[in-house]
């Protein structure tokens, strides 16, 4: 039984190389990391000081109501900018606009939202740091001062779930929704959730977004203490990786069922062919060295797609710069794709603007889209000397030409969580 | 084409009325509360000084203590209601069948615990304001363990590790509606094929200086009625035919799954029930059911006033006409609020209603208020056979999650025990 096709009608995109899918790959292209000197704060002293910030973050560039900024966080601005643009690019609100009453409420219904979020962070609980000040370790002076020093807006601001509740608002979007908390699968898994959505009937058209902030002060040095951070560079596959760096930003995807764009008569950037899941279990950080975990999703991935391995025409790995990671990825890609000639180019993002943690797959999905309409897996422009570990995948520091239009993107977070998906661009 | 059915058939939980299943569905039927003054910490000075915790819960249940570091108070109350739904299901995941468990959990929100927080506080931010060269020493902010158990999939990595569940692992959060939505996702994932079964739950906690806090400075202090609670529910979730066929006793059908937003405001959902009613039928046309097949309603029932009247109103719109005749209760009237865990213990709730044949009361009922005029059960629990319960959460952020079970003889004639 062939499964109902979603298309990608729209797209959108924020990180340290850009502020939406084209002007990422062209940075990408360009062969110049955008991960820089962290200015959030002063890392003298620090053992690692770069990151993919975003440049000249502009709060309201990113969302214009500013009465909205004090009721969220620095990650929930990229999440509803990054689907702000793929909405408004998708032209499903400009048709909406020319319906009748009644029918807009089914269309707003009929739309949904899943958004993988980055989920809580540190520094917003330092907003009660003032107020343990006052206090002096006193719990009932805690609790007394309370509504004097501390915003009444924290538990709202501390929503995990802001991008998804603000993008309904903001759009009037009412379907079926999710908000996936699930480290740096979440974008990833809210593209798979809503595709299963669209193909089961519970919408016709829905919204994907990946969004997170992770570079602050305390999370950098968790990360650095636990051997994630990359001393100087993000090296992925060379010889010299040593660990990863952080990017902040958002992903989204605008899905729709193939009859929910014909009634524009738009033309999809492309189409999601399939998604595959899978976990290790082997703990928060751990990860199998086989790449147990990264073979299980590509391979479930193909069989929800109905694809074979020899039909994937490029793979953005996960490529993080960790050794760990990177050899176990390598060993997953070369058991399901074989090292021979016939196997796809590979390549990886996250040298251009870091880890974007909850964002990172989705961001990934928005630039391999782009690359497919130009024909060009762009170059891992990092990579000098392949680490021998990791020998065997079609990378190169050069562009290469994708085998065809399918991509296959794969993703790795904590919790020993691997997601893996298959597009087609056009 | 025929969907792949999906049966209980094995439930746990940690509530504030009890640590188990026996225990609190005593307490739900009896209507007891678990509301009592703070006890976890000094509460005297707050505005609110009274929260459902739980009480009597032996840490030791779940094991060692190298364990116990990497876990927050909710973990705690995961892996214990984790641990009595896989011994009540009498199955675990094996080598062989790993790759097809799934787990689907509704997380808290909460980030790093009051007593970590303060350690940074008084070695970083003694003046009220972070500096940052300090963290570099700072003991907190170097402890591993403290960084573990602040991650979001803190509690998705200690339930796939203890149990070795391979598949499908995924953490949510959609506020009050987590536990509902984790479910739902359960259901889903054993229906498309992605997984034979899955381990599927709620746990929170903000019972704490920092979440009641910042649910003191966010609802008027004197507002009534919402009482915070913390806990765990966890279900065992397997495809029908594969239950039946080990001689599973089966509790109910997870028949159905409806959500939606509410898009209206980010704490309320509108007067006219607009959102909830969505996510109501929705949720039973996904069970292939019809409105006046449903005997019974755990409502989301917060008891502050926006959300109880806009949940009425959606209750008599789905419903219409056969509204009188759906027993209705809220049974955070007795439990307290468990935000993220409160979707999966009250799918819990309606398990166990639908196995026993009763249901259990809206505690604390004292005035009818007009506007909430649903045939409540009050006073005592009501003994009557449930064809089809709907249990309501609906969360912060507009998401609303409804879940509809079902009686196993409603699905293929036989009880729930066959043998």
């Amino acid at each position: 039984m062939a499964k109902p096709k979603i298309v990608v009608t729209g797209s959108g995109a924020v990180c340290a190389a850009g502020m939406d899918p084209a002007a990422v790959l062209a940075s990408v292209r360009s062969g110049k990391t955008s991960v820089a000197p962290i200015r959030q704060w002063d890392t003298t002293g620090w053992p690692t000081h770069d990151a993919g910030e975003v440049a000249d973050f502009n709060a309201r560039a990113l969302v214009e109501d500013r009465k909205l900024h004090k009721l969220i966080r620095r990650t929930d601005l990229f999440g509803l900018y990054a689907a702000g643009r793929a909405i408004a690019s998708s032209g499903i609100l400009a048709h909406r606009d020319q319906l009748d009453d009644a029918t807009v409420a089914a269309y707003n219904d009929r739309t949904g939202v899943y958004v993988g979020s980055g989920g809580g962070n540190y520094q917003n609980q330092y907003d009660y740091f003032p107020l343990m000040t006052t206090a002096r370790g006193s719990l009932p002076a805690f609790g007394e001062e309370l509504a004097n020093t501390v915003n009444p807006m924290w538990l709202l601001r501390t929503l995990p779930n802001n991008v998804l509740g603000h993008i309904g608002i903001q759009h009037r979007l009412k379907g079926p929704n999710a908000c996936i908390t699930n480290h740096s699968v979440g974008g990833t898994l809210a593209v798979i959730e809503a595709t299963e959505a669209l193909r089961n009937g519970e919408a016709d058209r829905a919204v994907a977004v990946g969004h997170d902030a992770p570079i602050e002060p305390q999370m950098v040095l968790y990360y650095q203490r636990m051997g994630l951070i990359a001393s100087s560079a993000l090296l992925p596959f060379d010889a010299r990786h040593d660990g990863s760096l952080f990017g902040e930003g958002a992903g989204a995807l605008m899905l729709e069922t193939e009859a929910s764009a014909a009634e524009r008569g738009v033309t999809p950037l492309g189409e999601i062919l399939g998604g595959g899941y899978a976990c290790e279990a082997e703990g928060l950080v751990a990860i199998r060295d086989d790449g147990d975990g990264v073979a299980r999703a590509i391979t479930a991935a193909l069989e929800d797609a109905e694809l074979r391995p020899s039909d994937v025409g490029m793979i953005v790995a996960h490529a993080n710069g960790t050794q760990q990671s990177d050899i176990s990825e390598a060993a997953a890609i070369r058991s399901v794709f074989g090292t021979g000639s016939n196997a796809p180019p590979v390549t990886g993002f996250k040298w251009a603007f870091g880890h974007l943690i909850a964002a990172a797959g989705i961001v990934d999905m928005t630039i391999a889209l782009a690359a497919l309409a130009i024909d060009e897996v762009p170059a891992l422009a990092t990579l000098g000397d392949v680490d021998p570990a990791c020998a065997g995948l079609a990378i190169s520091s050069k562009p290469q030409k994708p085998r065809n239009k399918v991509a296959l993107i794969i993703c790795r977070g904590f919790a020993g969580t691997n997601a893996a998906l298959l597009l087609r661009g056009s | 084409m025929s969907k792949r059915r999906v049966a209980i058939t094995g439930i746990g939980l940690v509530t504030p009325v009890g640590n188990d299943v026996a225990s609190t569905w005593d307490a739900l039927l009896a209507g007891r509360s678990g509301g009592a003054p703070i006890t976890i910490f000094d509460a005297s000075g707050f505005p609110v000084r009274i929260a459902a915790e739980v009480k009597g819960f032996r840490s030791d249940v779940i094991g060692d203590r190298k364990l116990l570091k990497f876990t927050t108070r909710s973990h705690r109350f995961a892996l214990a209601a984790a641990d009595q739904a896989l011994a009540d299901a009498r199955i675990r995941p094996t080598a062989e069948d790993a790759t097809r468990w799934g787990c689907a959990v509704g997380a808290g929100m909460m980030t790093s615990e009051y007593d970590d927080l303060t350690v940074t506080h008084d070695y970083s931010a003694l003046e009220g304001e972070l500096d940052a060269a300090k963290l570099l020493t700072d003991p907190a902010a170097n402890d591993p363990m403290i960084f573990c158990r602040s991650q979001a999939t803190a509690g998705i990595s200690l339930i796939t590790k203890r149990y070795g569940i391979r598949g499908y692992a995924t953490s949510v959060h959609t506020a009050c509606a987590s536990g509902g939505q984790a479910l739902g996702t359960g259901l889903k994932l054993i229906r498309r094929g992605a997984a034979d079964r899955v381990l599927a739950g709620g746990f929170d906690s903000m019972i704490s200086p920092i979440g009641i806090g910042g649910f003191c400075l966010l609802f008027d202090a004197t507002r009534n009625g919402f009482l915070l609670g913390e806990g765990a529910g966890f279900l065992v979730l397997e495809e029908w035919e594969s239950a039946r066929k080990r001689g599973a006793k089966i509790y109910a059908e997870l028949a159905g799954d409806g959500n939606s937003l509410s898009s209206y405001r980010i704490t309320d959902s509108p007067p006219d029930g607009d959102g909830p009613i969505q996510s109501m039928r929705a949720s039973l046309a996904d069970a292939g059911v019809m409105p006046s097949e449903v005997d019974y309603l755990n409502a989301h029932g917060t008891s502050t006033g926006m959300n109880d009247r806009s949940e009425t109103a959606a209750t008599r719109a789905v419903f219409g006409d056969h509204v009188d005749k759906v027993s209705v209760s809220s049974t955070k009237s007795s439990m307290g609020h468990l935000i993220a865990a409160a979707g999966a213990v009250e799918v819990v709730v309606c398990a166990l209603a639908i196995d026993r044949g009763e249901m259990p009361v809206n505690a604390n009922y004292k005035t009818p208020d007009p506007d909430c005029n649903l045939n409540l059960i009050v006073g005592a629990p009501r003994r009557q056979r449930v064809r089809v319960a709907m249990s309501n959460s609906f969360g912060f952020g507009g998401s609303n999650s409804s879940v509809v079970l079902r009686h196993p003889e409603e699905v293929d004639g036989k009880p729930g025990q066959t043998h």
